[in-house]
């Protein structure tokens, strides 16, 4: 008995020692296993764990907002609800998108086009399904979260234009970054258009960026670290809302521009062109029908035809004409034509407007009434080359260098561009039709409003700006005061005063009295067909006879007040008709609202304040 | 030794004779497993800490309360243990509270048991009282035979219906350990390995869609990198890019984030290996290299076959549950929902390991108690 048990005893002792052998060999294989992974492989799986659980996210700042110079906003930031999906996460993206479609609705096209993004996208990166998605589908899809995986509805940013169409071509619009080469978006929009695009940089400021924790799903668990950016900066412009939307009334339902800028300092305070588009439409992603409806419109919407609608100056270049002649010495202001309503030169017939003829005038008259005669007269003796040397002063042929992309130099001819550009030589007959501003001649309204305020203010570099400056020097120095003499200057005031103010002048029609304040300006009708000897022989037809697009431009550049100028307008109606029956109207009615505002003694109220 | 039959002892007695040593170790674990809790919870008590620390207090009382009881009522209630507990399988098989997929516990209103857990102490019971009248010289014979495997294979069946394969494979697996420290001839187990080869593809046939894909990524962790094979992979993450030292206590990342699921229960040493690195995981082998091997001291002192299988027995379940455990996170074993014996959050686990040190305690601090025959 007691033998049995002892070798029962041993039996389990030796049992037991290689019971508790084989657990020690076991834990040694547990130990080998933990060596290879935590000091062998270590770095390697260290790796993985970053990639793991760190995401880098960048963080986007708000963008700068445009205003106006009273701090009127021109462009700024709403609250925008989207709703993105990461492919990675939602697994069944078919299945999701499906769910997702019960909230927001979604056409079949939209949704075949979604499910295409989100397979050809790279799978780690969210994808917006939709924007703009209001604020009941956005708390839906949060209260559904759980049925979407991967689905986040995020509160984005929006920007808002407030002035809408009338604002469109100054400010321009954004559009949403699209990525590039797979890396994650670093700002929520990037300009497209006008000073959104011109100023794109400085609004867009600097995006920050944090490094976050996530777990499996991809859902934010913590931030480890972040860098905050800085925000866009606020862009001031010289423009008065007020004024543009005055600009705006007064084009109406026409094709054209209206430029209202300071004769002295250049701020330009409206620059309207009509018909506009309405820039939150296409920031939000315009439908391809209504794009294309814009782009196809005869009326050119999308054209910013203040600096990119080249015209011919027609009888507004005549001050050009006038005050080269005057300064050649080739004529003197009281210099006379006598004007039979038609000129005849190299066996050509060259027409005045008036076919019955203007008689006997001085070059004053002249402007006043807008004789075509006495310039065809006058510029032939002046020669092309010194009239293109005096346009070139005042900007003629040469970009104004407003802050927005597009513009167009127009064209100031002269004998060398005629060789470059037709590999011919000058003809005379040429430089009679650069006399009343047609032929070769184009000009933006935003140079001939340029021309109107280096004329009035005296100063040779006055240039048109929208963003405000520093500082806005007023007083004339030696070395920018135009090198013109006074009283051939005086001589062209005198005209476009009579223009305006003497019953007979071409816009007495358009005279204006604000606080005994007045206007004074010329007016300019630019054919767009040529007329035959035929027509003329049978009468010429009356434009609003012709079909839009044959009808006449029609021209104003105009300033106030006449005696110490201030500001100058010029308003370019495509096919308007007559610049007297079209463009002096429009002008008078911005006019009198800017003598009214003052816009120049409004932003000194301001800084006072 | 009157000094255990003595009927007045005084409560300093009374902790005086109980192994301190293991208790101390039992404590030690039981208290990093509150501190893991504690930080994956992120570093706060709730939602486990707390529960684990107050289960374990109650554990450590349960621990002691058993090892007062006289070893001879647990000899003579053995087989009772054992019934009870078969029933209460059966009742989970027909009434089972269906949690993650499996009929594991049994609901009676005031307390969820989970009977499989319970289970492997009674068949170490009823295994150890089984051989205590066996003599040597029988325990080979195919009749002393017959009883251990019908009462090792009866719960093993109904686990493993539940269905839960890894507690059944550990309760065969401790079944048949006590078989071969009992002295069963070497023969058997040889043959049975072969037996067991040769029904794998019968076996492999009747697994659970989910147990065949477990065994197969474990094979091939990368044949479903974000599915099956995705546990694995992010446990040995975890654990590799906790490096030497580690990231730090509160600072573990990869496993804190929902990269795992039951992070705080079967995952819970890729939590610590990850803040304590190479270090802290060789200190906490260590810890239960240093408890089973007090265990095994205990076996040396005693004088009952069914003290010795007892213990042993009850030393090769807690073994079992620290290797398949600490393996499986390190991605050697099958992923088979195992706990780390006292560190891993679950109230049954805890009961049950803190039950089966207090019926060692008990051996120990009765070593010639005679249990009778």
């Amino acid at each position: 008995m007691i033998r049995r048990r002892e070798t029962r005893e041993e039996l389990f002792t030796r049992r037991a020692l290689i019971m508790g052998a084989g657990q020690l060999g076991l834990f040694g294989l547990l130990v080998g296993r933990l060596q290879y992974l935590q000091v062998n492989q270590s770095a390697r799986y260290a790796t993985l764990a970053e990639d793991n659980r760190v995401n880098f996210e960048p963080l986007p700042v708000a963008r700068g907002r445009i205003l106006d110079r009273y701090g009127f906003e021109l462009a700024g930031n709403d609250q925008n609800f989207l709703v993105t999906m990461m492919p990675e996460q939602a697994g069944d993206i078919v299945d999701v998108l499906n769910r997702l479609r019960r909230i927001i609705p979604m056409s079949d096209r939209a949704y075949q086009q979604t499910l295409k993004r989100l397979r050809r996208n790279p799978k780690f990166m969210p994808i917006t399904i939709a924007d703009n998605i209001g604020w009941e589908a956005f708390s839906r899809i949060n209260l559904e979260a759980p049925f979407l995986p991967g689905v986040n509805a995020v509160v984005g940013q929006k920007r808002l234009y407030p002035l809408g169409p009338q604002s469109a071509h100054i400010v321009g619009y954004v559009g949403s970054q699209s990525s590039r080469n797979g890396r994650p978006v670093r700002y929520e929009f990037e300009g497209r258009a006008g000073l959104e695009r011109a100023l794109d940089e400085s609004l867009q400021g600097e995006a920050g960026n944090r490094r976050v924790e996530v777990n499996a799903i991809g859902r934010i668990v913590r931030e480890l670290e972040r860098r905050e950016g800085v925000a866009g900066a606020d862009a001031q412009l010289t423009i008065d809302s007020d004024m543009q939307a005055a600009a705006f009334r007064a084009l109406g339902t026409h094709s054209g521009s209206v430029v209202a800028m300071d004769a002295d300092t250049g701020e330009v305070y409206a620059l309207a062109s009509a018909p506009a588009f309405d820039p939150n439409l296409i920031s939000v992603g315009i439908d391809e029908k209504s794009w294309s409806q814009l782009l196809n419109d005869d009326h050119k919407p999308l054209l910013n035809k203040t600096m990119a609608g080249q015209y011919a100056p027609g009888s507004a270049f005549k001050m050009i004409v006038a005050l080269a002649a005057l300064e050649a010495g080739v004529v003197k202001g009281d210099h006379k034509t006598d004007c039979t309503g038609v000129y005849e030169f190299g066996g050509q017939k060259f027409h005045c407007w008036e076919s019955k003829g203007h008689g006997l005038l001085d070059m004053a008259e002249s402007i006043a009434h807008s004789c075509d005669v006495y310039f065809y007269d006058l510029a032939l003796r002046t020669g092309i080359d010194a009239i293109q040397h005096m346009a070139k002063k005042f900007g003629f042929g040469i970009k104004t260098g407003i802050e927005l992309s597009g513009e167009k130099a127009g064209v100031m001819p002269s004998r060398d561009w005629k060789r470059a550009n037709y590999d011919a030589p000058w003809q005379p007959g040429e430089t009679v039709i650069t006399g009343i501003g047609q032929g070769y001649v184009l000009s933006t309204p935003l140079q001939l409003a340029t021309m109107m305020a280096r004329m009035v203010s005296r100063k040779a570099n006055v240039k048109p700006h929208l963003l405000v400056r520093e500082e806005e020097n007023t007083e004339p120095d030696e070395e920018t005061l135009l090198d013109i003499a006074s009283e051939h200057l005086d001589v062209v005031f005198k005209g476009m005063d009579m223009a305006v103010n003497q019953a007979g002048g071409t816009a007495y029609g358009s005279r204006l009295s604000v606080n005994g304040l007045s206007m004074a300006g010329k007016t300019g009708t630019v054919q767009v067909k040529r007329i035959t000897e035929e027509e003329r022989e049978s009468g010429v037809v009356k434009n609003n006879e012709l079909p839009w697009h044959l009808r006449d431009h029609a021209i104003f550049v105009g300033y106030a007040p006449v005696d110490r100028p201030k500001y100058v307008i010029a308003s370019i109606i495509e096919h308007g008709g007559s610049g007297s029956g079209v463009a002096a109207p429009i002008v008078h009615k911005v006019m009198e609202t800017m003598l009214r505002l003052d816009p120049r003694s409004r932003v000194k109220d301001v800084e006072r304040s | 030794m009157s000094f255990y039959s003595t009927r007045s002892v005084s409560i300093r007695e009374t902790l005086a004779s109980l192994n301190w040593v293991i208790i101390l170790l039992t404590v030690t674990l039981g208290l990093i497993g509150v501190a893991i809790q504690y930080s994956v919870g992120g570093s706060s008590f709730s939602p486990w800490a707390w529960r684990h620390l107050l289960r374990l207090g109650f554990a450590v009382a349960a621990m002691i309360a058993i090892a007062n009881i006289p070893l001879r009522s647990i000899y003579k209630s053995a087989y009772v243990i054992y019934a009870v507990l078969l029933i209460a399988l059966v009742g989970v098989e027909l009434f089972g509270a269906t949690r993650m997929g499996a009929q594991r516990w049994l609901d009676l209103g005031f307390v969820r048991l989970q009977p499989s857990e319970l289970m492997r102490i009674g068949t170490v019971l009823a295994l150890a009282k089984f051989y205590q009248s066996v003599y040597v010289e029988d325990v080979s014979k195919l009749r002393s035979l017959m009883v251990p495997i019908v009462l090792i294979l009866a719960p093993a069946i109904l686990v493993y219906r539940q269905p839960d394969l890894g507690t059944a494979i550990l309760l065969v697996v401790t079944g048949v350990s006590i078989l071969f420290m009992a002295g069963v001839n070497i023969r058997y187990f040889l043959l049975s390995i072969v037996v067991l080869l040769a029904s794998m593809p019968l076996v492999w046939g009747r697994l659970k869609e989910y147990q065949q894909n477990r065994i197969l990524t474990f094979f091939d962790p990368e044949r479903d990198p974000l599915g099956a094979g995705y546990h694995i992979i992010q446990s040995k993450i975890g654990i590799g890019s906790g490096g030497l030292s580690g990231k730090g206590f509160g600072d573990g990342t990869q496993s804190r984030l929902n990269f795992l699921p039951e992070k705080h229960t079967d995952f819970i040493f890729t939590i610590y290996a990850e803040e304590l690195g190479f270090f802290g995981s060789l200190a906490l082998i260590a810890l239960f290299i240093g408890l089973l091997g007090a265990i095994y001291v205990v076996t040396r002192e005693v004088k009952s076959q069914f003290s010795r299988l007892l213990v042993a027995g009850l030393a090769v379940s807690i073994f079992l549950y620290v290797f398949v455990n600490l393996a499986m996170v390190m991605g050697m074993a099958p992923v088979v929902g195992v706990p780390l014996p006292l560190v891993s959050y679950g109230g049954t686990s805890l009961l049950t390991f803190a039950i089966a040190i207090g019926l060692i305690l008990c051996v120990d601090r009765q070593p010639t108690a005679d249990i009778g025959k």
